[in-house]
């Protein structure tokens, strides 16, 4: 399956709120787009229409060409196992041991019993394992208690995981808000590094504009649900930046 | 201008605290209780006087004037007894942690609610869930006593009717306890391996299972210790546990012995108590 | 890194290696590990050397008991004749108000009043159980570090109370039952008593770990304020424990419930005492209606245990 997105006029609504209006996003394979916006903008939202989580009330979504909607079931889970989404909180489960918690990226490509098999009996060739773990740097901490890892810790193994679904895409979600600028970068810079050598298209939601900027070619703006730009950031005009984050007014609403 | 006085509201809890205490009253008046029944009788002063003397010497020699040869020393006989009352119990939570288990997973919503579409095919899944919840209830509600006098009639005296008669409530029990565990566990983590392309069941074995497993073990020890306490008790219709040695002996006015029975139950309890705390702090995070 | 490193047969026996050596440096209790195998070789223990013997089930004169233990089940009137509704209902109907509804109505009131001394009592102790209160400086420090004695006293304190809590729980209510009704003599007494005593031992330990896990920082205050113990704990902590109580409460209930329908085993006159009386005069149709009717109020108080524990929740 070809990593290419696209959503035409999508909306998608809730009872009580607009997440998303009217959005035409196009992403190819292999590129790096940051998703930025306010939170509440939809970012989370957006991300989610792409490995099917979510389901526009209006328009399509297209992953690798086919529209989900018209995908099989199965279709659908083969899609999914090939897109790695990263939950903004990680969802793994605390009292496993990080192996068996990256082992279960695979899950989507194993029958029952291998993945009883995988996951009940860490194996004692988690050779692929180990290499992800080593690629996000904390290859040490293999058979680790997950709850024990600091938060951080826990972020990379969620990535490590996301890296063993051995995707064709990436998709973070809001990675690094509750992170310190510095490691925010680490994190940001790994992930960009990550997509290149492996020709993964990523696409990262994040609030921090500055980081959007230092490392990704491209840069779609959020706000209420609607796309305010998609550019590279060095064309962006401070204007519009700040726009981007004001505080809500009454006209903002429409 | 007149001041608002504040209002006081009864709460639900409250309310229920009020109805709780109201049906005490309720209770003892029913009971048609006579306080001054607390006081024992004229018999009744001097066997409890007698017994509860006791409890600071427990007998540590048998207390008949002739013993039979040939009998084993009491404190190995309390250790014998207390031993085939741990013997049944781990016997009986062997069947019902299976049983119990098997029950307790196919009888959680996780199952039907939410992936069967319409009211046609809901059916079947609703019917056997209901069925499954009123096999349950029947299991649980009665007593492991009440199983075992059912299974005596039938089965006999063997120490199998006390297992049995201990496994079908706890299996009624435990598959109660897991499926309410199972339904409350958190489902972030299964939600994300289902995002990932892992099937419905893939899900709930590796991402909704795991966090209701620590609970689970504890529920499942705590049961434990309750079966050794339901085995203890079986000796009353017979079986060789601590219950039959403790009639036997009150029976024959050896209150000191009734006491060494009495304290060696109370230390397999005490101690499976700690076991389960040592566990408890090393599993749940 | 190569770009495929699993072409490269090095990088992966190193990577082998590591596993290896993490697996065996990995984090695990010994404890849990032995307390596994313990708990394996108990069940093994049971079955094996516990008295059990398997063939007692398969043997033919077994199931020649099962079918006539069933058909002694039909109510009497109706043994050997055709099922008959009236006469079912009129037997039923018998039964109910002869014994089975007044019995049901004693076992109900026993185990309410029964769970209601027993809150009380563990409220009585759960102050002397619960090592935060029970502290030679509870909460805040005092003027002077404590002495060697008081420090030993309050520990013994709590240690006492705990071990007591432990003891009347160890008991089970049967037993308690059995003693007190050879003290008291057959009245409802004993059957109060005995299920009031075991569960102030459980409600007894579960407050006392609330009240421990209490947060502090209001307590600190009234202490800060000057405080006595006896004045911390009714503003303080009582108030505080009281919902989880409850909710322990009526968890606690319906096991009552269901110990009280069996005391009347032992002569009081409960369900029990009806089901022991037609169980000995060999009338399995009598004892069997009876066991339903107590599995129907255990299931009733369960049902109603949980209404009052959502009516409860929905405060918080």
């Amino acid at each position: 399956m070809t990593a290419t997105f696209q959503l035409r006029r999508v909306t998608v609504s809730y009872p009580d709120i607009r997440a998303l209006a009217a959005v035409d996003l196009q992403v190819d394979p292999g590129e790096a787009v940051a998703i930025v916006g306010p939170s509440g903008a939809g970012k989370t939202t957006l991300l989610r229409l792409l490995n099917g989580s979510a389901r526009p009330t209006s328009g399509t979504v297209a992953v690798g060409g086919e529209r989900l909607s018209e995908m099989s079931p199965r279709r659908l889970r083969e899609a999914r196992a090939s897109i790695g989404f990263v939950h903004q909180d990680l969802r793994l489960v605390p009292n496993l041991r990080v192996l068996q918690n990256v082992t279960a990226g695979q899950l989507g490509r194993l029958s029952t019993l291998g993945a009883v098999r995988a996951l009940v009996w860490p194996p004692r060739d988690a050779v692929r394992q180990v290499h992800e773990m080593e690629r996000v740097g904390i290859p040490e901490k293999l058979f680790a208690s997950t709850d024990r890892l600091s938060g951080g810790q826990r972020q990379r193994v969620a990535v490590a995981r996301a890296l063993f679904q051995q995707p064709v895409a990436l998709l973070p979600d809001e990675p690094v808000s509750s992170v310190d600028p510095a490691r925010a970068r680490d994190l940001v810079q790994l992930l960009v590094e990550i997509s290149a050598e492996r020709g993964l298209t990523l696409c990262v939601s994040l609030h921090n504009l500055e980081l959007a900027r230092d490392y990704f070619p491209r840069v779609v703006g959020l706000r209420h649900g609607r796309i305010a730009f998609d550019r590279p950031p060095s064309t962006l005009a401070q204007g519009e930046i700040d726009a981007l984050f004001r505080l809500e007014t009454a006209g903002d609403r429409a | 201008m007149t001041a608002k006085t504040p209002s006081f509201s009864i709460g639900p809890r409250g309310w229920v605290l009020l109805s709780l205490l109201a049906s005490a009253v309720w209770a003892s008046v029913t009971l048609d209780l006579d306080v001054r029944r607390l006081v024992p009788t004229e018999g009744g002063w001097s066997v409890a006087a007698e017994f509860l003397a006791r409890a600071v010497s427990p007998a540590l020699t048998y207390e008949a004037a002739v013993v039979p040869a040939g009998t084993q020393p009491l404190l190995v006989k309390a250790t014998e007894a207390a031993r085939m009352t741990l013997a049944i119990a781990a016997a009986a939570m062997s069947l019902a942690l299976v049983a119990g288990g098997t029950l307790g997973l196919c009888a959680s919503t996780f199952w039907w609610r939410g992936t069967v579409r319409g009211v046609r095919r809901r059916f079947p899944f609703v019917v056997a869930y209901a069925g499954l919840r009123i096999l349950i209830a029947v299991m649980r509600s009665v007593h492991e006593l009440f199983w075992a006098v059912l299974l005596l009639a039938v089965f006999g005296l063997g120490n199998l009717t006390a297992v049995v008669a201990i496994a079908i409530p706890y299996t009624g029990v435990l598959a109660k306890v897991f499926s309410e565990l199972i339904d409350e566990a958190p489902r972030d983590a299964g939600d994300a391996l289902d995002g990932l392309g892992a099937s419905r069941f893939q899900a709930f074995i590796f991402g909704v299972l795991p966090r209701a497993l620590p609970d689970m073990g504890a529920y499942a020890f705590y049961r434990f210790e309750c079966a050794l306490r339901s085995s203890a008790i079986l000796g009353f219709f017979g079986f060789p546990t601590l219950g039959y040695y403790v009639t036997a002996s009150f029976e024959n006015l050896h209150y000191g012995e009734v006491w060494s029975y009495l304290y060696v139950l109370f230390v397999l309890i005490a101690l499976v108590d700690w076991w389960s705390g040592q566990l408890r702090r090393r599993l749940v995070a | 890194m190569s770009a495929n490193p699993f072409r490269d047969a090095r990088v992966t026996d190193d990577r082998e290696t590591l596993i290896r050596r993490l697996w065996q440096d990995r984090p695990r209790s010994r404890f849990v590990h032995w307390s596994g195998g313990l708990l394996l070789a108990l069940v093994v223990h049971g079955w094996m050397l516990g008295g059990v013997n398997l063939s007692d089930v398969l043997s033919p004169q077994r199931w020649q008991n099962v079918e006539r233990f069933l058909t002694e089940l039909r109510p009497f009137p109706l043994q050997g004749r055709a099922w008959d509704w009236s006469v079912a209902g009129q037997w039923t109907l018998e039964l109910l108000r002869e014994k089975a509804w007044p019995a049901a109505v004693t076992t109900l009131a026993i185990s309410v009043l029964a769970i209601v001394l027993a809150t009380l009592g563990a409220l009585l102790l759960v102050l002397s159980a619960a090592r935060t209160i029970a502290d030679a400086e509870p909460y805040l420090p005092g003027p002077r570090p404590p002495g060697l004695i008081r420090r030993l006293g309050s520990g013994g304190v709590v240690a006492g109370t705990r071990a007591l809590l432990t003891f009347f729980r160890a008991v089970p209510e049967y037993i308690w039952a059995f003693l007190l009704v050879a003290m008291l003599g057959p009245t409802a007494w004993p059957a109060v008593l005995a299920l009031a005593l075991h569960n102030t031992g459980v409600l007894g330990k579960l407050g006392a770990d609330v009240v421990e896990n209490l947060e502090t920082p209001a307590l600190e205050a009234l202490r800060g304020v000057g405080g006595s113990r006896l004045q911390i704990a009714g503003v303080g902590i009582l108030p505080a424990i009281v919902p989880r109580m409850l909710l322990f409460v009526f968890y606690r209930w319906e096991t009552c419930i269901r110990e009280a329908t069996v005391l009347g085993m032992l002569g009081i006159v409960s369900l029990g005492y009806w089901i022991e009386d037609a169980r000995s005069r060999n009338h399995y149709d009598e004892m069997f209606f009876l066991i339903l009717v107590g599995a129907l109020i255990v299931l009733l108080g369960d049902v109603l245990s949980e209404i009052a524990r959502r009516v409860m929740r929905t405060q918080q």
